[in-house]
């Protein structure tokens, strides 16, 4: 297999911007651009993720935001619903031997469309789930007193997830939410869908990642250390709830087929910083389980140990993660952005303390998480 | 470049207005069919490919969500290529280069739409932007302006021009009649297209696609695995795909700079330097006929300016030099998320002699193309009966 390599990345910041989203995302890929010092007709392949649903009232999102991902007269396309699925994508058009470079572009606005879960109710199918008032936040509620019934898993300790989170946030200049909070304050916050909290819920955020990949040859002439992609899984799980079991996601089967891809036999001591996508807190502590970081109903005490803090064993979303930030489509790219900053050692205020070699970054959507998809990256 | 990739197999619904099915039932239609086709279960796909319009036309978003178990996707990887009317042509690509780049060997592609759940029109007033939206918006209005373009920019005498639509409209209603999954099925003549009544001129009733509920689903496979399971495979041979503006009126429409290039792009790796002579069948993207009349130039079938003089001369009509879209093409049946990737089944059925009625005697290469965005996306796909 030819290797694929990120050769430097770009992001948006989360706040409100007064810019259009043409000119909002022309910014962050002319900033890649030049910092890589290439034009934007010397890369070979565009692929922009963007979602008709996240579209701000506007049909065939790329239509829209062609010409601003650069991609006029270029070979390109588009994923819709995961901006993963664009970052594999561009790899797999440069493993294939057809293009040498890619860039990669996830863009969304969020403050121009509706609230999330208006959005997310639309997934319903219109004639069981939808009148059901079945969205994101209402089937996470679900799974969030599964996971506690079934393993003792306390509100306090999902609250621990916001209050990391949004601690990692006020070191990462990118980040939309920024705030110093405690558990307490978590506790508090109002309980918008039992036992969920406002607080452990993703905001709606700005969003515009681009990432830039090369095969090896063009990787080691762009850049001194390129970061390599090592390894990728995704999996889909059935529609409705109740075929499920909301505990046995299929991050299992999306985390065991990157781990051997990337030849990883354990995670917890191969990989050294994870950057998961916890649009609600309690996921955090699920996905780690799922992903092998811990036994299983362990993820509570993971969190009270430390041990996903910063400066902890395991650092889990030294960014601030979804909760922080959550740019709905753009956000799996922005998990590899941090990756590859972490990798490089680039994360400034916010990056770990030991060496980072390989990473893990994670990307989910759909009702309690019925799709994921895994990146390994490596140095 | 990358290994050799082939469809071993295609599923169409029957298409036209289906209230007797659910839009994921629609899917399972059509994947099941390529599934049979190809001879393979649901666990040896390694991964989905899927797209269709916007969330609007149906009033589900993310409908592959929706459709996980349709999909046959339940514990596998997917992807979901999207850029409007080209989708089609957008997830085979995603599909080869999946295939091409060995993380494959087996890959599912499939496409969809129910237009008859939502309204198309509506929703493509919403791909213009709100100011333009004010002045333009609608696939017809768009694409008769464009047709006026054309007709201005190479001084084509308008009866001339009406004469080559109507010939392409009944070319295409004779296609739809005989192929058993065509939502149009009727004989109409060169007068009732003429006298038909005007929609936005100079197109009238018959120069229009329909509204149609359809899926259809390609199977491709790797080169080792294709000549393993599949006794005729139709093999890829060239892909392509160009954008342009978002603003219309930043580029010509009349020689349309992503339809050119992306088509020279295909023959570039297809090796093929005079289509209309190297080519058997072409399955072109023509919800509007004079639409084919622009494809004809911009595909390199002919001279810029001259398309309207080759279809009257029948170069382009059944038994012509190059057979277009025998199937009926979009103009008989058209539902969006499925028409383009309806272009490569047609076309992959052709180079291996399985298109039944519509078959094109010999053909040995095929053609497949859509176009989508607004009036900014052509994607191509060339395939072959030999590797």
């Amino acid at each position: 297999m030819r290797r694929v390599a990120i050769v430097d990345v770009a992001q948006s910041s989360g706040v409100e911007s007064s810019l259009n989203l043409m000119e909002f995302t022309y910014r962050t890929v002319k900033e890649l651009l030049d910092k890589v010092g290439l034009r934007r007709v010397d890369v070979d392949t565009y692929i922009g993720a963007s979602s008709d649903i996240f579209h701000s009232g506007m049909s065939c999102a790329n239509a829209f935001d062609f010409d601003s991902i650069g991609a006029f007269m270029k070979p390109a396309s588009r994923q819709e619903a995961d901006s993963m699925w664009a970052f594999y994508y561009g790899c797999l058009r440069i493993i294939s031997g057809h293009h040498d470079t890619a860039m990669v572009v996830g863009l969304i606005k969020g403050s121009e469309n509706a609230e999330n879960d208006t959005i997310t109710s639309c997934f319903a199918d219109p004639f069981y789930l939808r009148p059901l008032g079945i969205q994101e936040t209402t089937a996470a509620a679900m799974q969030m007193r599964l996971y506690m019934d079934r393993y003792g898993i306390t509100e306090e300790q999902c609250a621990q997830v916001v209050v990391k989170n949004l601690g990692n946030a006020l070191y990462n200049p990118y980040a939309h939410i920024k705030k110093r909070v405690t558990v307490e304050d978590v506790m508090n916050s109002e309980r918008i869908c039992d036992p969920l909290k406002a607080m452990e819920c993703a905001p709606k955020s700005e969003g515009v990642c681009a990432i830039l990949l090369a095969s090896e040859d063009r990787a080691k002439k762009l850049t001194k250390r390129p970061v390599w992609f090592l390894g990728y899984g995704s999996a889909m799980d059935t529609f409705y709830l109740g075929d499920r079991d909301l505990l046995d996601t299929k991050l299992k089967i999306a985390g065991a087929k990157a781990y051997k891809m990337a030849g990883i036999n354990d995670p917890r001591k191969e990989i050294g910083v994870a950057e998961l996508c916890e649009s609600y807190a309690y996921q955090e502590l699920l996905w780690c389980e799922e992903l092998g970081f811990c036994a299983p109903g362990e993820g509570g005490k993971m969190i009270e140990m430390g041990i996903t803090g910063i400066n902890g064993d395991f650092p889990v979303n030294p960014s601030g993660g979804v909760l922080a930030m959550n740019p709905y489509v753009s956000r799996g790219l922005y998990r590899i952005a941090e990756c590859f900053l972490q990798i490089k050692g680039r994360a400034g205020e916010h990056q770990v303390k030991k060496r980072v070699k390989r990473a893990l970054a994670h990307s989910a959507h759909g009702f309690a998480g019925q799709c994921h998809t895994v990146v390994i990256l490596g140095s | 470049m990358g290994r050799g990739v082939a469809v071993i197999g295609t599923g169409q619904t029957k298409h036209g207005r289906r209230d007797d099915l659910s839009y994921p039932d629609l899917v399972r239609e059509a994947v099941k069919r390529a599934l049979e086709d190809a001879g393979i279960t649901p666990d040896d796909i390694d991964g989905v490919v899927f797209g269709t319009m916007p969330s609007m036309m149906e009033g589900v978003a993310l409908n592959h969500l929706y459709f996980a178990e349709s999909l046959r996707v339940v514990g596998k990887p997917m992807l979901r290529s999207e850029t409007c009317g080209s989708t089609g042509q957008s997830t085979a690509h995603t599909g080869i280069y999946w295939v091409a780049s060995g993380l494959a060997d087996i890959v599912l592609v499939v496409g969809s739409e129910k237009q008859h759940e939502g309204d198309a029109q509506a929703t493509m007033m919403t791909i213009p932007e709100p100011f333009m939206r004010l002045a333009i918006g609608g696939a017809p209005a768009a694409f008769s302006m464009q047709a006026r373009e054309w007709m201005g920019y190479y001084n084509i005498d308008e009866e001339k021009a009406r004469e080559a639509a109507a010939i392409i409209a009944v070319d295409c209603h004779e296609g739809g009649y005989i192929n058993p999954y065509a939502h149009i099925r009727v004989k109409i003549t060169k007068e009732d297209v003429l006298k038909a009544r005007i929609i936005t001129y100079p197109v009238r009733l018959w120069d229009v696609c329909p509204s149609s509920d359809g899926a259809c689903a390609v199977i491709l496979a790797s080169e080792e695995k294709a000549k393993k399971i599949c006794k005729k495979p139709a093999w890829i041979k060239g892909i392509g795909f160009r954008g342009e503006e978002y603003f219309m009126g930043d580029s010509s429409k009349a020689v349309w700079r992503s339809a050119i290039e992306a088509a020279q792009e295909a023959y570039r790796q297809a090796g093929i330097t005079n289509p209309r002579k190297e080519i058997d069948v072409a399955e072109i993207y023509n919800p509007f006929t004079y639409q084919e009349l622009m494809f004809l130039e911009c595909l390199g079938f002919c001279p810029f300016g001259e398309a309207a003089d080759y279809v009257i001369k029948g170069v382009f009509s059944p038994g012509g030099e190059l057979s277009c879209n025998p199937s009926g093409g979009v103009l008989c049946t058209n539902p969006i998320g499925a028409a383009g990737l309806i272009r490569l089944a047609e076309a992959a059925m052709q180079v291996t002699g399985k298109a039944g009625p519509h078959q094109v005697d010999g053909a040995k290469v095929a053609f497949a193309h859509a176009m989508g965005g607004a009036q900014q996306f052509n994607g191509v796909t060339i395939v072959s009966s030999e590797l």
